[in-house]
């Protein structure tokens, strides 16, 4: 075996996020990984590049067990890895790219050579693409390339694959999986990170699936597996074990949408939406992200308009109302996009913690001196455990961590009188401690009265939260009769079935 | 071997990087200005008196030195309000014009009665408000570049001036494009310091209210906001759009101040020379002060002496244009970079090791 992983566990805090996941993989191989967000590929996929150390298992390359201290260990056990998101310099050429992902090596290369061997690889891999423009002007399937060139011209046998057809459309992914098998029978063992099942079944030799830490599915020929067969092991049964709130109240509705309409430029965002959320009711809006949740999220807010339609607030009809109207009567927000969306980063932290106090005119309605924003950022920092603040509040918030500052937009958001907590992908991004922790102020929130408006592409945190679950899909929200539909009722909303 | 070099962005620069860095940065601005005049023929033993008392210690230089510091602290308003909304205002001089041309309109056709002096700097300040209003329209509406508005507004505010210098503002009794001299009741008072007048009283009390407003009130927190992320601003529910307009008139009031001081506190009469080169000096105000209003004064005073200094230059010892030019850019050019210093963090790595 060029790959084998045994028994490899990682734990962040008090969270497993890696439970004994053993894992192995042959040279000439393509090896497809399945697993939801969050199942812990990611971070199966960081211990074999060097990010994270795991706290127990093995690794064996070749038959001989190694320590894959950093990520310049791994590359020089040839592991290479191409992340979802690129690590291209965007102004300079694919070549310049290279060279520069070289000159990283221990002992770096005269530049004729590595030319050379940009060359030769170009002619022995088929990675066809044009070396001397500008990565910015370069196709995202184009830029891929010279990532996986990267790879490649640091030595790279073992290539990690991180969901690289999720940016492709679907001609590219086939040119895609066709490079991929070419590299396989040149030899390279690859690791191939995916959640289309199709493409698992045309491209993989052998298929994993992790759920929840555990590989619930090893190293079993494509072969051999159905499609069920991946499909339950990804999604698992019906047993919800993380967080699931106790005795959930309804009350009156609170929030009202009815008949939502949202355009921008000619384009129709949402249609017609219909939705209420109940006092102390967490309300899981589920569906793949781009059909209209942010839009809908912005138009209850007021942060753009309504072209047909109420929203409705505890008796307030806040149709042509200001966000800072709306916000007057209880409405928050967290939105998915954290530094675009909700914190002003080279502001200081105490400020971005104080936004909303502020405006209300909580911390002085006339002058507001600088000392009390700072004492009100303090109370914040302790009760929410912000860390990373001790070099002050006053500090810019862009210094803290995701999952730090997650934090510092709930305190912010989740105040005393919250009524509607608008809650967009709250756990973006975040680990597992950090997730929890978030889903603990949302259930808190609601056990109070408030009531949550939770938009999440993550199923698994819908189905834990949620007291009534609608589905989005193309700007229209539907549910069952009953406001809880099942997995398998979820996924036919999802596609606009039912 | 070549050695590579990375620059890394610093998480922050405690107060003492930050005055050494500081200190450092002026010494050696200071340092090579020196040696330029040297250069240029200024004597050595010469330059102590020059450059700090002429300018700073003896009681007429440093009267000079205010006088010519007081626009500029309205000047440096003007650039360091709108700049932190991230709007650039280039147009400084364009607005100082309309300032000017709106406070002599009010002397010039007597309006106003007793409280015309009042009056002269509120019509200055709404005229360069009102120059400055389309700019903010323009790219609030349809996206138009701000610093393409304001800098070509600034060629059209200078063809008002001489059109009005030539015709209905000239002085029918002189043959030179100025307008006729004020009225007594039309001066800024003076305090019999050399030219050093009322107007200084009220830049400070501009850099006051600024200063107040920006750092301890609702309106200066939005802006922050603002300034920096408009979309959370706007998901938080400051109004981003009103907090920008009021900034940015705000601006354009105080270039336009800035032109009705100049006319009623040192010039009295309106000339095609007022205010030159403000655009310039308010811009590198702002950025020494790093837009905080409170920096304001020390810096506007600290150009001033370097203007003042140049000129007793060009006509003492016959230092050309150019060089007094050569010496100030120096100091400037050493503090900006010892602001990078503040900011990035230089490391050299040697190649072939890991």
């Amino acid at each position: 075996m060029a790959l084998r992983i045994g028994g490899a566990s990682k734990s962040f805090s008090d969270h497993k996020v890696l439970d004994a996941v053993d894992f192995d993989l042959a040279a000439g191989e393509v090896h497809a990984l399945l697993g939801e967000n969050g199942a812990g590929k990611s971070t199966l996929m960081n211990i074999l590049s060097g990010i994270y150390t795991a706290d127990a298992g093995r690794i064996e390359i070749d038959g001989a067990p190694v320590s894959v201290s950093g990520p310049a260990a791994a590359v020089a056990l040839g592991i290479g890895m191409v992340h979802q998101h690129f690590k291209l310099v965007q102004p300079f050429t694919g070549r310049e790219n290279l060279h520069l992902a070289a000159s990283g090596l221990p002992v770096v290369p005269p530049r004729a050579t590595v030319d050379a061997q940009i060359s030769e690889l170009v002619i022995r891999s088929g990675l066809d693409v044009a070396l001397d423009v500008p990565v910015a002007r370069l196709s995202v399937a184009e830029q891929q390339r010279i990532e996986i060139l990267k790879t490649l011209l640091l030595g790279a046998r073992i290539l990690v694959l991180d969901e690289p057809t999720a940016v492709l459309t679907d001609a590219e992914a086939d040119g895609l999986l066709s490079l991929v098998r070419d590299l396989a029978a040149q030899g390279h063992a690859i690791i191939f990170i995916t959640h289309k099942l199709r493409e698992v079944i045309s491209a993989g030799d052998r298929v994993s699936v992790l759920r929840r830490g555990r590989m619930v599915l090893a190293n079993r020929a494509v072969e051999d597996v159905t499609r069920d067969d991946l499909s339950s092991a990804m999604i698992g049964g019906q047993d919800v074990a993380v967080t699931k709130r106790a005795g959930a109240r309804s009350g009156a509705d609170l929030l009202s949408v009815s008949g939502a309409t949202v355009m921008d430029g000619g384009a129709t965002f949402v249609s017609g939406a219909n939705l209420t959320v109940r006092a102390g009711e967490i309300h899981g809006l589920a569906g793949v992200g781009g059909n209209g949740q942010r839009e809908l999220a912005e138009a209850v807010l007021g942060m753009r308009p309504l072209a047909d339609g109420r929203v409705v607030l505890e008796g307030h009809d806040l149709k042509a109302a200001s966000v800072a109207a709306r916000r007057g009567v209880g409405m928050r927000y967290i939105p998915a996009d954290r530094s675009a969306d909700a914190l002003a980063s080279n502001v200081t932290l105490a400020d971005n913690l104080a936004a909303t106090a502020v405006r209300t005119g909580a911390l002085g309605r006339g002058l507001v001196w600088p000392g009390r924003i700072r004492a009100h950022a303090g109370s914040l920092i302790e009760a929410f455990g912000i860390a990373g603040a001790s070099g002050g509040a006053r500090r810019p918030v862009r210094l803290l961590s995701g999952g730090n500052a997650q934090k510092v937009i709930l305190a912010r958001e989740i105040d005393g009188d919250a009524r509607l907590i608008i809650a967009h992908s709250p756990t973006r991004g975040l680990d597992v401690a950090a997730c929890a922790y978030v889903h603990d102020r949302l259930i808190e929130a609601a056990s109070r009265g408030a009531g949550v408006l939770l938009i999440s592409e993550d199923l698994e945190e819908i189905l834990a939260l949620s007291d009534r679950i609608s589905v989005i899909s193309r700007g229209r929200i539907a549910s069952t009769a009953d406001g809880r539909p099942d997995r398998a009722q979820i996924g036919d909303l999802m596609l606009g079935h039912a | 071997m070549l050695e590579s070099v990375t620059l890394e962005r610093r998480s922050g620069a405690g107060p003492v990087l930050n005055a050494a860095s500081f200190v450092g940065a002026l010494a050696l601005g200071v340092a090579l200005s020196l040696a330029v005049l040297v250069a240029a023929g200024v004597p050595t033993k010469a330059l102590f008196e020059e450059l700090v008392v002429q300018v700073f210690l003896s009681p007429a230089g440093l009267a000079r030195t205010v006088t010519m510091a007081t626009p500029m602290m309205f000047g440096a308003l003007a650039a360091a309000l709108c700049l932190r909304l991230k709007f650039w205002n280039i147009g400084i001089e364009g607005q100082l014009w309309l300032g000017a041309i709106c406070a002599t309109a009010v002397a010039l056709y007597d309006i106003g009665g007793p409280l015309r002096l009042p009056l002269m700097m509120v019509a200055a300040m709404v005229g360069g408000a009102l120059w400055i209003l389309p700019s903010v329209l323009l790219k609030t509406w349809l996206g138009v570049s701000e610093v393409i508005v304001t800098l070509l507004m600034s060629n059209i505010a200078y063809l008002l001036l001489q059109h009005l210098l030539f015709g209905a503002f000239g002085d029918p009794t002189f043959n030179f494009p100025t307008s006729p001299v004020f009225d007594d009741a039309e001066r800024l008072a003076r305090f019999g310091w050399g030219d050093v007048n009322a107007g200084v009283a009220l830049a400070l009390v501009a850099v006051a209210v600024a200063a107040l407003t920006l750092g301890a009130t609702r309106f200066g927190f939005a802006a922050r906001f603002v300034g920096d992320n408009p979309r959370a601003a706007l998901a938080l529910g400051f109004p981003a759009l009103r907090v920008l307009l009021v900034s940015v008139l705000a601006g354009g009031a105080m270039a336009g101040l800035a032109g009705g001081v100049i006319v009623a506190g040192t010039e009295f009469r309106l000339t095609q020379a007022v205010g030159l080169n403000m655009t310039f000096n308010g811009i590198v105000i702002a950025a020494l002060a790093r837009n905080t209003p409170a920096w304001i004064p020390v810096w506007a005073v600290f150009i001033a002496g370097l203007n003042v200094a140049g000129a007793s230059l060009k006509v003492f010892y016959g230092v050309s244009e150019g060089i007094v030019l050569v010496a100030q850019g120096v100091i400037l050019l050493a503090l900006v970079t010892g602001t990078f210093v503040t900011t990035y963090r230089v490391r050299f790595a040697r190649r072939g090791l890991a």
